[in-house]
């Protein structure tokens, strides 16, 4: 058993209700390491592609990495994989606080799920022991009261649950952990539901070996002391993400009313990192092993948004339930956030279908009739906060947006496809590429579609971090310009992928040197991976996961940005500007070695060690 | 137009009267309050023998002062930044971004970062200021 690795997972089948423990060979988990990579290597070894992503027989991976439980800083994380009931391609969505190194201790490094329960379950695994109970009593309940149900019976456990929209097939549907983090993209909550298998709840006592303990120590307080230096730890702590809300807004970054106008300063100030803190942050909360704890913890002490103490937004869905739907009500957002938590949805794909539908309503394609009486108009929260259960509950209009935004444009037909933001069936997250290119290309080429989290882009055009020790890079980067944003692109997706697979918070790896991340990854495995083989695992977990998705019909037509994106703004800093998506494409396919077709070139897939993948493309 | 000497209070002058005339930096700033120094570490090679210390001072859309000191007086300020000198030549140049600047570690902040994010218009025009004017540099005299 390599080091740092529990040594074995766990298969699940729902159907027959066997628990069965398995391992994965050394040089896979060598090659492949943890996390998404991994699942994705699982899912095209063991099982069919072409099967509906609600199907019985599609799986739903639950995986960690070698340093999850470590104690190294950020290493709470663990992802959840499937394919995608929002995108018919791959999914995967990765989440912090407590679920990963409970699993790890509890004996497992990932959990692979198949079948269909007859009635709900829960899944408890204790000190290595699975078994399957009866939830026929939690089903219809929420995220927030199933979780404090299974912790009443257990104490101790941690617990992933998901609530009435994974239930009823919600395809932005989100599993939650212990509240206050999510598994958000994709909708994998929906094929939780789907094998009626309402929450996954483990504890366990159990310790990690690592190949030198002694130097591992050594790093991780180095990496403390990294840590309280960087002003990006630090303003994630005093503000949160949504620090990057005012800043943002300067430099073309956060989307105003879909997607349509360039900038709000009203609106960015209203609903920023430092108002919230100034207003209703009651303290910030930490992941397991997390000294940064950006976590926000709010209350709405009274008023029509009034909330319980509880975990609050991130900028994400300050931005969705914010500056997209044009609400400067912080305390509405709050609310909105609460709701989706409760409910088990994504806010960035729910928040993003309700601006698609109050821009069809303003211009008249939707009406109160078609709504349910619902008036849409921009920023009537109180009608937001009436439509989230009835998307959860897929009653009525709440149904047409519970397919997701695009799906529901479909079947209203017209030009309300136009105002869908989205690739490949993925809403895009809260960052405009006309305020910065690079940012364009990653939605353009990310696996999971527009993603800002399958890569270090964000973080390397923005300037939030800079790794020249990893690849040549400028010292600062012009937002709104294609030029040299393919390399960027490319070598911060195969940099950023690691967080991924090495199940580290991408905050982390933004604030830590990569020396750093490195040494504490080879002290744990004795892997002895340098800065290219770390690099190429990144590579060779792209290359994977771009050829699922061909094998699952993505091909070069789908690498496009939406027609929204390439509508130049009118104020801000992007004004003017879109990405030149024909010479990133081609610059970037030339890095990656995709041919025409967007399909990845037998030497590349030998160069990567990709073979088997080889054979199932050619 | 005149060229000055960087890191001179000549130089310094010529900020302060830019940010003084600035009906756009008074709009901005009207919510301002206090002081910044700019702590720059010396670098021989470079043609900085010692540290400079500069101590900058706003209220409201005014500008208070923005003079050379000493480092009791620049470590008093509310805010202190320090940096390399070629750092703070990049920055006053337009090459780095401030804030970038600060979030990868190549510029150090000790004071309230929330209160620079919620105020990040007026540093950014402060800085712009600074960067209209043409200014000769230790290591290019």
């Amino acid at each position: 058993m390599a080091n740092g690795y529990a040594g074995r997972f766990l298969h699940v089948d729902l159907t027959d209700g066997r628990c069965s423990p398995f391992t994965v060979e050394d040089d896979r988990l060598r090659k492949f390491i943890g996390g998404s990579s991994l699942g994705a290597k699982l899912f095209l070894d063991g099982y069919p592609l072409d099967a509906d992503p609600l199907a019985p027989e599609s799986p739903l991976m639950v995986m960690t990495g070698p340093m999850v439980g470590s104690g190294f800083p950020g290493t709470s994380r663990f992802a959840v994989c499937a394919k995608s009931p929002l995108t018919g391609i791959w999914g995967e969505s990765a989440c912090g606080g407590t679920f990963g190194p409970e699993l790890k201790k509890a004996g497992y490094d990932g959990i692979v799920i198949t079948g269909r329960a007859e009635k709900p379950v829960v899944l408890s695994i204790l000190e290595g022991e699975a078994k399957l109970t009866d939830a026929s009593g939690l089903w219809g309940k929420d995220v927030y009261e199933t979780t404090d149900l299974l912790k009443e019976a257990d104490k101790g456990a941690k617990a992933l649950v998901i609530g009435p929209a994974g239930e009823n097939l919600v395809r932005f549907a989100a599993i939650g952990n212990d509240k206050g983090h999510f598994v958000g993209r994709t909708g994998l909550g929906a094929v939780m539901g789907a094998k009626r298998l309402k929450a996954i709840s483990v504890r366990g006592s159990g310790k990690m070996t690592k190949a030198d303990e002694t130097r591992f120590r050594e790093i991780q307080k180095a990496a403390i002391e990294e840590i309280k230096d960087s002003a990006l730890a630090g303003s994630l702590h005093a503000m949160g993400s949504d620090a990057n809300m005012d800043i943002g807004m300067i430099n073309g970054d956060v989307p105003v009313k879909n997607w349509s106008v360039g900038e709000d300063f009203d609106l960015s100030s209203a609903l920023s990192g430092p108002t919230l803190s100034e207003t209703y942050l009651t303290r910030a909360h930490a992941c397991t092993h997390c000294p940064v704890a950006c976590k926000r913890v709010v209350k709405v002490p009274d008023g029509p948004f009034q909330t319980e103490e509880g975990p609050g937004p991130e900028y994400e869905t300050c931005a969705t339930f914010g500056t997209m739907i044009m609400n400067r009500d912080l305390a509405g957002v709050i609310k909105a956030n609460e709701i989706c938590n409760r409910l088990g949805m994504d806010t960035i794909s729910c928040g993003a279908a309700i601006a698609w539908a109050m821009e069809l309503f303003e211009k008249g394609t939707l009406t109160v009739k078609e709504t349910d009486g619902l008036d849409l108009a921009w920023g009537n929260m109180e009608s937001v906060l009436a439509l989230l259960p009835r998307i959860a509950r897929r009653e009525g209009f709440g149904d047409l947006l519970a397919q997701g935004s695009l799906a529901a444009a479909r079947k209203i037909g017209g030009n309300a496809v136009d105002a869908v933001v989205h690739v490949k069936g993925l809403d895009l997250p809260m960052h405009d590429p006309r305020g910065f290119h690079g940012m364009g290309l990653a939605y353009m080429m990310s696996n999971r579609g527009a993603c800002h989290l399958q890569h270090a882009v964000l973080a390397t055009e923005q300037g939030m971090a800079s790794w020249p020790q990893l690849f040549p890079m400028k010292d600062d980067y012009k937002g709104t310009t294609s030029e040299g944003k393919a390399e960027l692109v490319f070598h911060s997706e195969n940099y950023g992928i690691l967080g991924n697979s090495l199940s580290i918070c991408h905050y982390l790896t933004d604030c830590l040197k990569p020396e750093t991340i490195r040494d504490a990854f080879n002290a744990i495995t004795g892997f002895g991976l340098d800065f290219d083989g770390l690099m190429a695992c990144g590579a060779r977990d792209w290359t994977l996961k771009r050829g699922i998705n061909n094998l699952l019909g993505v091909t070069q037509k789908d690498d496009v940005l939406p027609k929204r994106i390439m509508t130049p703004l009118k104020e801000g800093a992007g004004a003017g500007s879109v990405p030149d998506v024909e010479k990133l494409k081609r610059e970037y396919y030339a890095l990656r070695g995709l041919d025409e077709r967007g399909f990845p070139r037998e030497e590349k897939l030998r160069e990567l060690g990709l073979d088997d993948l080889l054979e199932r493309l050619y | 137009m005149a060229k000055y000497n960087a890191m001179t209070q000549e130089w310094l002058d010529a900020w302060k009267e830019k940010i003084a005339t600035s009906k756009e930096y008074r709009e901005i700033a009207k919510n301002w309050e206090g002081s910044v120094s700019m702590i720059v570490n010396p670098d021989p090679e470079k043609g900085i023998p010692e540290p400079i210390y500069l101590f900058t001072d706003f209220w409201h859309g005014d500008v208070l002062e923005i003079a050379l000191c000493d480092k009791a007086k620049a470590e008093s300020a509310k805010f202190v930044m320090s940096g390399d000198y070629a750092r703070w030549k990049q920055v006053a140049k337009k090459e780095v971004d401030s804030t970038k600047a600060l979030m990868q570690g190549k510029l150090k902040l000790k004071g309230d970062l929330t209160y620079i994010v919620r105020n990040i218009k007026t540093v950014n025009k402060v800085i712009d200021l600074l960067c209209e004017i043409e200014a000769i540099w230790p290591d290019e005299a």
